[in-house]
């Protein structure tokens, strides 16, 4: 075993993390920091559950051992999305086009809406689609999310001119 | 404790300080770049090694140059970095068409190249992509460089020809020219499917005439492969409806599938036909 401490910069704010280095960045959030947002589901990097955002990237936290992750990296998990204007923009549209039923996947699909819109702020339906490809859901079938991002997208366009 | 967290893991910082690592079997770790097909195994109870060596985020196999004729790719790219790369698209098109279709955004961001063709899964998305550009693994270890070519790279099913002190620094691939290529890849859903049957294809034409053509199919096979045989009977032929039906029997005769979870040896074979026949009506 081998114990690494890291310093991040999660959710905006500086975290020292101390744990073993194979310890799962998705179990150093859940149990160590208490961020139980992000959501285990498969464990396999298969359904994008426990998605977050390290350094802009929409990565699956539960394949990353924590010891990769260098000092300084940027961490941001649906709560510190939840927390920007973007992200309260996003959360409401699931919500008024009905995309959440159990919910179990939202936060990862949250998190990686709120990626896709960063880096392309009017996506086509296709864009949408393999932005999403990645997070599993067994309830609502898709479509509903898909127009959730398409709203999101119109209202933060309206915000931004 | 899970198994995962009882690996000791080193971190070098520099590609000579991992060398140096990998040198002696006494600081030799599995070799790990962005563990989104290690991290899954070890979940799964496959037994986890003593030691591993972190390559992820090695500056010095992160970079990729366009050289006169070849492109060089460092083993560490990423294939969301590959699948971002304007000048890729145009030399190797078929390699940026396979890193798009592994897994989803996720998983792109964390898979590195180096650690597809290491895992050396015949069903490894770049594999085929890799190997019709008749390019070579740069492999390096303490003792210095050495090139393999990257169609003697998969020894067999899960088999790599690198040393146990060896770390895949790069890939040399020579640019497609006036060649064109393709790559499909068949699974039960666009993203997040592991590929029942693949295909990369780089093939020349000239006035109609087939200059020179390379083949590779995936998941066919204990590695991935090249069509020699349908390659050597296109080469130097006119292209005509009748020769695509010909070169699309001899392929589904050529391969050898078997069936597993994914797919039945039947339907493999069927669809490497079509794949090569896909080929060849889109030049």
């Amino acid at each position: 075993m081998s114990n690494v401490t890291r310093t991040w910069k999660l959710n905006g704010k500086s975290v020292t993390v101390r744990a073993p280095a194979g310890r799962r960045l998705l179990d150093v959030l859940r149990d160590d920091l208490g961020l139980t947002g992000s959501k285990e589901s498969c464990g396999e990097g298969e359904c994008g559950a426990c998605t977050v955002l390290v350094d802009d990237e929409p990565m699956v936290s539960c394949l990353i051992p924590v010891g990769q992750l260098p000092n300084g990296t940027e961490i941001l998990t649906i709560e510190g999305i939840a927390r920007k204007a973007a992200g309260r923009v996003i959360q409401q549209a699931y919500i008024e086009c009905g995309a959440v039923q159990c919910g179990f996947c939202i936060p990862g699909m949250v998190v990686s809406s709120y990626a896709l819109l960063q880096r392309n702020p009017k996506p086509s339906t296709r864009a949408i689609r393999d932005a999403l490809a990645g997070n599993l859901c067994r309830c609502t079938g898709y479509a509903k999310i898909i127009q959730a991002v398409k709203l999101a997208a119109t209202r933060l366009a309206k915000r931004t001119r | 404790m899970k198994n995962i967290e009882k690996i000791a893991f080193q971190f070098p910082t520099t590609l000579a300080a991992a060398l140096r690592l990998q040198a002696n079997e006494k600081t030799r770790g599995k070799l790990l770049a962005g563990g989104t097909d290690l991290m899954v195994q070890w979940a799964s109870g496959v037994p986890t090694p003593e030691r591993v060596t972190s390559l992820w985020n090695l500056p010095e196999i992160s970079a990729i140059r366009v050289l006169a004729d070849h492109v060089e790719i460092g083993a560490g790219v990423t294939h969301a970095f590959l699948v971002d790369c304007q000048p890729l698209r145009t030399h190797v098109p078929a390699l940026v068409a396979a890193a798009g279709t592994v897994g989803a955004k996720q998983i792109q961001a964390r898979g590195t190249l180096g650690g597809n063709v290491a895992n050396a899964s015949p069903a490894g998305d770049t594999a085929p992509a890799l190997l019709v550009t008749d390019g070579t693994v740069v492999l390096a270890s303490q003792a210095g460089e050495r090139e393999v070519s990257l169609s003697q790279f998969w020894t067999g099913y899960r088999q790599i020809a690198a040393r146990p002190d060896e770390i895949i620094v790069a890939f040399r691939l020579p640019k497609r020219g006036k060649a064109r290529e393709r790559f499909r890849k068949i699974g039960t859903r666009r993203a997040q499917a592991i590929s029942k049957v693949m295909a990369a294809s780089r093939i020349r034409v000239e006035k109609g005439v087939i200059v020179s053509a390379a083949i590779a199919l995936g998941s066919v096979a204990p590695t991935p492969v090249r069509l020699t045989q349908v390659e050597q009977f296109l080469a130097g032929k006119k292209l005509t409806p009748a020769l695509i039906a010909e070169a699309e029997k001899l392929a589904q005769t050529t391969v050898q599938p078997i069936a597993d979870i994914r797919s039945t040896a039947e339907y493999r074979r069927w669809a490497s036909g079509r794949l090569v026949r896909d080929a060849l009506e889109h030049l």
